[in-house]
């Protein structure tokens, strides 16, 4: 990817995808301040920035490291009530936690201090889960990491627990992205930064992962998704780095947790079942698996589709006096469905494939002259190595030489 | 004692018995191509949803049930066919993806369909009715459901010992490309373990729905998933393997549901502590206590990877 | 008496009934290229992963320039100075020529995650890209170091698997049939860049091979098992005039009429 030859090249794709994203922040501060809050752009985005530091984080386990967890929901969960339980203002503590007399906690942490700790937390929780999950194989791995949400979620609703997790009551008035625009004295706001902000912490957080892709640690982590055994051989120590990489995926999902707390604005476990992993990872499969770029941009679609440009799919629409059939609620996820399982069938490579913004640039530059990537035959064919062993050359090398020896 | 905890047990052999006839679809499904078919509880629920409409459609009942066995059959020939079959020389996650994506369609179009409410299921005589047993009162389906799981089983069993369809499963699932160049129709060999596995989900689901009167789109889920856990927890691949596993869950799952009230009736507790919410949760945590110890489950085959 | 690299005593490994490899010992010293051989099945690459701890051996213990590493992770092994190529080429698929080596210089690494995320490990990237191209350099394979791994012609891929594990810092090289799929002029160049690299990075040379060319030109000693078991062990030409090697290759019937 990156190398000594075409570093020029590389600074220039990378400036010029800086520019890119800079430009995209400056855009969205201007349309904040003109335009009203209401409108949809400004829910896709928040909720697009959720969810595209999410698929980043799932991502990095099934596309960087090919270790593939289901469990995205259940680490979402942990972060969402971390951040839930140590941001609720004392002051509306009795109200939320109104059958437990005002629960445990009574303190509250600044929202950013309490963000880091939802990721912590569910680092800390992945770090003990994976030790026996982490051993297993692919389809095993992906069953046991979706029983873990699963469990996390019947923990999390335990009324034994309720001082603290409030039980199956919804968490709620704690501090959400709109606590971001700043207000005058009269309480009106001046400034508008409930859009900005989520998208410059889903951007921060996506950056810290691309420079850990782009390290040591992240060839490593290529390594072992493209052949265990070899990755093994060359001294990478298999448990310690996919660990490693099932607790980063863990905090930026707990991350990723809180910011969808705030986007909702009230938290509660139920919520976060497996159709959620599912979404996300049919996300990832969107934007291309192996593609940071490809899941923030089908992060974005994912969203603008379901929560504004399909909308229509669910209402009667008349076009003169005909009324178009098949539309009524629902409607829009059918065909939602249908995309995907076409995308799954036929575009497996999904929007991006396993390339990034730059090389799209740098494609642009040298007229795209890059060979294509391979990856989706040779790689990850985990399942069919298994039973069917690489074909071997030294059967007939073998035979041809045995004359040799005899002589 | 007993009579505090005979009722939990009783429901959860039916209910084991249910999760048993959804297993045999993971296990076989897995079994031949190595794939977690993701969509297969969906497809149980699918079951459900198809006799509502056709119980509704005013069909008598008699036929209804032998048109959604086969209409349950015919959706999981066609799932293979359509979003497996393109897949089986891809990679293994992508299969698992287009099962996940199967899964996802299918929920939604359920949910297109009834408008995501909760269909309530019609009342099939004999089966619905009302028994009492040393005690406990209960639906017939709790007793008929084991009873028939057993019988199922052993046919199954049967065919696939002693039927060729069923030694060219047998062989398929020990060696794929091997039996393919021994003239094996590997098609309809999947084909059949699509359309046997889907059917007994079909069984499962009139049992299931019986006892719960009630179906929306997300009915499949947790069930599909626990007989999936049972499947793996007798060793996935194995038949009886699933079949043994599934009544444990089951049995323990109930149990669990209980407990609150089984250890306050004992004594043992002053008051419920909120233990049934750990029914499911239960589930996942014995997969992931099996998979650390054995991950092979109960009765599965150790097997070596080759470098 | 040279030192000694690689000891192996009584070495054996079972597959439920099947044994493996059987009652196996060896001897490596410093700087000798060993080859060991036999028909196909004899145990030879299960010998390699018992050594370089893919497998556990089921008995026996190898020693590692006098320290045990019976059972030790592979990636424990190749830490202690142990590098190996695969029979089956292993390359990560998905990078470059130049990825590969260089994520192979990842176990010398000082950094920890958040120092290499951080990128305050700037000088030790540095250096590991300039070993990297040194590497790949000596390989000559330096004009091909932004080519995807699997898209390098088949010679080249060993080659490339041989720079790879060079850049893990190996004492003891092993290399599992290297010459598999190469033309006799290939396998000759082969002969004469391991006899360099063996020079070059002090090495130890431990082999696999069927080219009987290759093995009896630049092996100073040469181990010949059968199902498992060790029949022989000598020089080149030793082994090549031993009759238990020459009954293995051809069977016994032929013994007499090839005498």
């Amino acid at each position: 990817m990156n190398n000594a030859l075409s570093k020029k090249k590389m600074d220039s794709a990378t400036i010029i995808t800086a520019a890119i994203v800079l430009c995209f922040y400056v855009a969205v501060f201007i349309a904040e301040q003109f335009i009203a809050p209401t409108s949809m752009l400004f829910t896709v985005l928040k909720k697009g920035a959720t969810y595209a530091l999410v698929a980043v984080s799932m991502n990095l386990l099934n596309g960087f490291t090919g270790i593939f967890s289901l469990g995205q929901a259940g680490f979402m969960l942990i972060g969402a009530y971390v951040y839930g339980i140590f941001t609720i203002p004392v002051a509306s503590r009795l109200d939320v936690y109104q059958y437990y007399n005002g629960g445990l906690v009574q303190f509250v942490l600044p929202w950013f201090v309490a963000m880091l700790l939802a990721g912590l937390v569910a680092a800390f929780f992945a770090f003990l889960i994976g030790m026996p999950v982490l051993r297993l194989k692919s389809d095993y791995l992906a069953i046991a990491s979706l029983g873990f949400a699963e469990i996390i979620r019947a923990v999390m609703q335990w009324d034994k627990l309720g001082p603290i997790t409030n039980g199956s009551n919804m968490l709620r008035l704690f501090p959400a992205f709109n606590d971001f625009n700043i207000k005058n004295a009269d309480g009106q706001v001046t400034v508008y930064l409930s859009t900005l902000v989520p998208l410059l912490i889903a951007g921060l957080c996506i950056f810290v992962i691309i420079l850990l892709i782009n390290s040591t640690f992240g060839r490593a982590l290529k390594a072992i998704r493209d052949d265990e055994i070899a990755a093994e051989a060359m001294g990478i120590r298999l448990a310690s780095h996919k660990r490693l990489a099932f607790c980063i995926s863990s905090f930026f999902a707990g991350v990723g947790g809180a910011m969808l707390a705030m986007y909702q604005t009230t938290v509660q476990a139920k919520g976060f079942t497996t159709a959620m992993t599912y979404e996300i990872l049919l996300i990832v499969v969107i934007g291309g698996i192996g593609s940071v770029t490809g899941s923030c941009i089908s992060s974005f679609l994912f969203v603008a589709a379901s929560e504004w440009w399909l909308r229509f799919l669910d209402q009667k629409q008349m076009i003169g006096d005909f009324e178009v059939p098949l539309l009524r609620n629902g409607f829009r996820l059918v065909v939602f469905s249908i995309i995907i399982m076409v995308v799954v069938l036929f575009f497996r490579k999904g929007i991006m494939g396993t390339r990034e913004l730059p090389d799209l640039i740098r494609g642009i530059g040298r007229k795209n002259k890059r060979p294509t990537n391979g990856r989706t035959e040779g790689v990850r064919s985990e399942g069919l190595a298994a039973r069917n062993p690489r074909p071997t050359n030294s059967e007939d090398a073998g035979r041809n030489n045995k004359g040799a020896a005899a002589k | 004692m007993w009579n505090t905890i005979f009722p939990y047990l009783l429901t959860g052999i039916s209910v084991g018995g249910q999760y048993a006839l959804i297993a045999i679809g993971y296990t076989m499904v897995y079994g031949i191509l190595r794939l977690i078919n993701f969509a297969h509880g969906d497809v149980f629920m699918v079951a459900g949803i198809v006799m509502v409409y056709m119980a509704a459609s005013g069909m008598p009942l008699w036929l209804c049930i032998p048109l959604v066995l086969i209409v349950t059959a015919l959706v999981g020939f066609l799932i293979e066919r359509v979003a497996y079959k393109p897949l089986r020389s891809a990679p293994r996650m992508s299969a698992m993806i287009s099962a996940i994506g199967v899964s996802y369609t299918l929920q939604n179009l359920v949910l297109y369909i009834t408008g995501g409410l909760n269909q309530l299921y019609p009342t099939i005589p004999w089966i619905s009715d009302s028994v009492t047993l040393f005690g406990a009162t209960t639906k017939m389906v709790t007793l008929v459901t084991p009873v028939l799981t057993i019988l199922l089983v052993v046919g199954l069993v049967l065919l696939i010992n002693h039927t060729k369809i069923g030694m060219a499963m047998r062989a398929v699932s020990r060696d794929f490309e091997t039996s393919q160049l021994m003239g094996i129709k590997i098609n309809s060999v999947i084909s059949m373990t699509f359309v046997i596995g889907t059917f007994l989900a079909g069984v499962a689901s009139i049992l299931y729905f019986t006892n719960y009167t009630t179906v929306i789109q997300t009915s499949g889920a947790m069930p599909g998933l626990k007989a999936f856990v049972a499947a793996v927890f007798g060793g996935i691949g194995s038949i009886p393997g699933a079949v043994v596993g599934a009544f444990i869950i089951g049995i323990a799952e109930n149990i669990i549901k209980g407990l609150d009230i089984i250890l306050f009736k004992l004594g043992v507790i002053a008051s419920p502590i909120g233990l049934a919410t750990f029914s499911d949760a239960f589930t996942f945590a014995l997969l992931i206590v099996i998979l650390a110890v054995k991950p092979t489950g109960l009765f599965g085959e150790k097997t070596t990877d080759k470098v | 008496m040279s030192e000694n690299v690689l000891k192996i005593e009584h070495l054996t490994m079972r597959f439920g009934g099947v044994v493996a490899v059987n009652d196996l010992s060896m001897d490596i010293n410093k700087g000798e290229i060993v080859a060991l051989i036999g028909p196909n099945g004899a145990g030879k690459t299960t010998a390699f992963n018992m050594v370089t701890g893919v497998y556990t051996p089921t008995e026996g213990k190898i020693a590692l320039e006098g320290r045990d590493i019976t059972g030790k992770r592979p990636d424990e092994i190749t830490k202690l100075g142990v590098a190996r190529t695969f029979q089956n080429i292993r390359l990560f698929s998905s990078m470059t020529v130049f990825d590969n080596v260089l994520t192979a210089r990842h176990l010398r690494r000082t950094s920890n995650f958040l120092t290499a995320t951080f990128r305050l490990n700037l000088a030790e990237e540095k250096k590991m890209r300039a070993e990297t191209e040194a590497l790949l350099k000596e390989v000559d394979l330096w004009e091909l170091r932004n080519e995807q791994a699997t898209s390098l012609p088949y010679g080249k891929q060993r080659l490339l698997e041989i720079a790879r594990a060079l850049a893990t810092g190996p004492r003891l090289l092993l290399l599992d049939e290297p010459a598999a799929g190469m033309n006799p002029q290939e396998t000759e160049e082969l002969g004469e860049f391991i006899r360099q690299i063996k020079d070059k990075f002090n090495l130890t040379v431990f082999l696999i091979e069927h080219h009987m060319n290759l093995v009896m030109g630049i092996s100073d000693r040469i181990y010949v098992i059968d199902f498992g078991k060790q029949i022989a062990e000598g020089t080149p030409a030793e082994v090549q005039n031993d009759p238990a090697v020459i009954a293995a290759y051809l069977g016994v019937e032929e013994e007499g009429s090839d005498a």
